[in-house]
């Protein structure tokens, strides 16, 4: 029963991957990217790490601490890269095509 | 041995000939942060974890912050420039942009080509300008012409809206001199190279 | 083949495609954006790993690749900010 719990979370976190990731191949912008990227990849890996935690309940302080650091970080490093792409050399350049 | 150690495996030449065959610098400093996530998931896999922890925080952190040092401290072009002329340097795409931030920012779309930065080096006068580049300190001077040439110019019918170019760009490199003389189409300036060894022997 | 093995080669699926976006070079930050989503998938990737293979020590370093190597990477998006503005 748990064992299934747990596959049906991996499978959710592998669905919100792919969801999240196919997003990069669009042609829309950065922003737009990086904000379906990182709400897919942090609740997708979340979801991931969840089934984990059902699998080896003993290994659970380590999976919690991936579970924090991957939010907290996963948070920052979205607002950084936000931040700044947003101004800089690389939004004064001209598109290419 | 399981079958998903091989596939893993096989993302490591990928990500290695995707940082090889990458032209831009930057961009292959980025890759080289993929390539070192890639190696340290191998080296789990394969069952080395400290092998992978010290590729993660040595190979990937280290080294990306080293190479990018080297990237923006050798791939620039160093113009000198006089004081007076440089009045706000910042916002190079602003519609009422002076002569000399047109010069720059021809020379940025010029050199985006060639992954070179184009930084600006303020002189006092035209004496400090033309003695760093003979010392070698900047790769080119601009300033503007002396009043012979402008006349010279006035009098050239195809200068656009009859305006002469009021800057002189001036590059003791002969490479930099052949890219700007094929590829620079800015009205605001003119060229010329100076062969430094031959000024050498007039001081 | 179990059911984690399979997870493991969608992962690997999924890793491609950010890959492909950093190959296919536009813009200098839709290739960082590829690199986080790189890292955090393989980070969870190696979780996964030492979930499979009942391995405490797996799992320390890709929590600890997690937490760190994203650190790395912000440092690395405001040096590639200052190139840009300089």
């Amino acid at each position: 029963m748990i064992d299934w719990f747990s596959y049906g979370c991996i499978g959710l976190g592998l669905v919100f991957w792919f969801w999240g990731t196919s997003f990069l191949l669009s042609q829309r912008s950065v922003l737009f990217k990086l904000h379906n990227l990182s709400v897919s990849d942090t609740l997708g890996s979340i979801a991931i790490i969840f089934g984990l935690l059902l699998q080896r309940p003993r290994e659970w302080p380590l999976l919690l601490l991936a579970i924090l650091s991957l939010t907290l970080w996963n948070t920052m490093l979205g607002y950084v890269l936000a931040y700044c792409s947003s101004s800089g050399l690389i939004t004064r350049r001209p598109p290419h095509g | 041995m399981d079958s998903y150690i091989y596939t893993i495996t096989a993302l490591l030449p990928l990500a290695a000939a995707m940082l090889v065959f990458q032209v831009n610098p930057y961009h292959a400093l980025v890759i080289r942060g993929v390539l070192g996530a890639i190696a340290a998931l191998v080296y789990t896999v394969l069952g080395a974890p400290d092998v992978a922890l010290t590729e993660a925080l040595v190979g990937t952190l280290l080294a990306i912050t080293l190479y990018a040092v080297a990237v923006r401290s050798s791939l620039v072009f160093r113009l000198g420039v006089l004081k007076d002329d440089l009045s706000h340097p910042q916002d190079l795409t602003a519609p009422d942009a002076t002569p000399l931030q047109q010069v720059v920012q021809a020379l940025n779309t010029v050199f985006k080509d060639y992954y070179l930065r184009v930084e600006l080096v303020p002189y006092f006068d035209r004496e400090e300008l033309s003695q760093a580049l003979i010392d070698k300190e900047i790769h080119a001077t601009c300033e503007r012409g002396s009043g012979a040439d402008d006349e010279e110019a006035i009098s050239r019918p195809n200068a656009p809206d009859s305006c002469p170019p009021p800057y002189r760009t001036t590059t003791r490199l002969r490479r930099l001199y052949d890219i700007m003389n094929s590829e620079l189409l800015s009205p605001v300036t003119q060229l010329s190279y100076v062969d430094l060894s031959t000024v050498g022997e007039m001081h | 083949m179990s059911f984690l093995n399979l997870a493991l080669m969608a992962m690997v699926v999924a890793l491609l495609i950010p890959l492909y976006e950093a190959w296919r070079d536009e813009d200098i930050w839709q290739t960082m954006l590829s690199l986080s989503s790189i890292s955090s998938k393989a980070a969870v990737m190696i979780l996964l790993v030492s979930v499979l293979r009942d391995d405490w020590m797996i799992g320390v370093v890709g929590v600890i690749i997690l937490s760190v190597g994203n650190a790395g990477f912000m440092l690395l998006a405001h040096i590639l900010k200052r190139l840009g503005d300089a």
